[in-house]
């Protein structure tokens, strides 16, 4: 069970972080980049009709995280506190507040990008889709060297 | 509901939550605790070494997590549905708030996490 949720979950998050890499890259692009720059054609495709994609793969990420986490805590911290794997939970850590913090930021991302004409909210989208980015990669490598750690199955 | 009262809930929310979740892990204030080894969830805030010798914390190992994104939520809609009665002209102070106030708190949160990297 713990094991088909763990490939769910990284299935999951592997649709996402393609999505907010996309995203976060067309909305940072510099607007002189030329038609065939690999920027220019970031800005070509509609940023805006990923944001309600992102924002339901961060949820079913961060449900499938959250269900998994119980198994963690109870069958792998344990053994990662015995080998003394402290920096590994530091960076754990971390990556559950962040996870947290963009739970809280999704609906004002989502109303940046149902309006994304609207000039007033451009700073605000582009630092709350860069943020998200970062939480997306962060908890991305985090999870992957947690995983491999011990190894798939170990 | 008006587009810049919602404006006003979510620009409220995403900052509240943010840190509100910071104050409930600086200062444990969890809505339930999580005990996965037994199934169990008890309201608030509870430690395993506060019942039983801290030898034998691993046994029940609790979690916190859940808990204090819990009480940032329910915090944060308070504050977002309070930020959506307000007046229109307080828009700028939530919409600066919540480009601030989010990247602040994951800067907090790896200020909390040091002690794990002293270790």
């Amino acid at each position: 069970m713990a094991t088909t949720l763990l490939i769910l979950h990284g299935l999951v998050a592997i649709a996402l972080l393609g999505a907010i890499t996309h995203q976060a890259l067309a909305t940072c692009a510099p607007s002189n980049a030329g038609p065939h720059s690999f920027f220019g054609r970031f800005r070509a495709v509609p940023a805006e009709r990923f944001a309600n994609a992102i924002i339901v793969l961060y949820l079913t990420s961060a449900l499938f995280g959250a269900i998994v986490y119980l198994y963690f805590k109870i069958d792998i911290q344990p053994t990662l506190e015995r080998d003394r794997h402290w920096h590994a939970m530091g960076f754990l850590d971390l990556k559950e507040d962040f996870v947290g913090v963009g739970l809280g930021i999704l609906p004002a991302y989502w109303f940046c990008w149902r309006r994304p004409a609207d000039s007033q909210h451009n700073h605000i989208r582009t630092t709350l889709t860069i943020l998200l980015a970062f939480i997306v990669w962060w908890s991305f490598i985090v999870g992957h060297v947690m995983n491999d750690i011990r190894g798939f199955g170990s | 509901m008006p587009a810049s009262a919602v404006r006003r809930f979510v620009f409220a929310f995403g900052a509240a939550f943010a840190l509100l979740y910071v104050i409930g892990r600086l200062r444990g204030l969890a809505l339930f605790t999580v005990y996965p080894a037994q199934g169990i969830v008890l309201l608030g805030t509870h430690r395993s070494r506060d019942f039983a010798d801290p030898v034998l914390d691993f046994l029940a190992p609790e979690m916190y997590w859940y808990g204090w994104t819990a009480s940032a939520a329910v915090g944060a809609l308070v504050i977002g549905l309070g930020a959506a009665l307000l007046p229109n002209r307080l828009s700028g102070f939530w919409a600066w708030c919540v480009w601030i106030i989010p990247p602040m708190a994951m800067i907090a949160c790896v200020y909390l996490t040091i002690p794990w990297f002293r270790l």
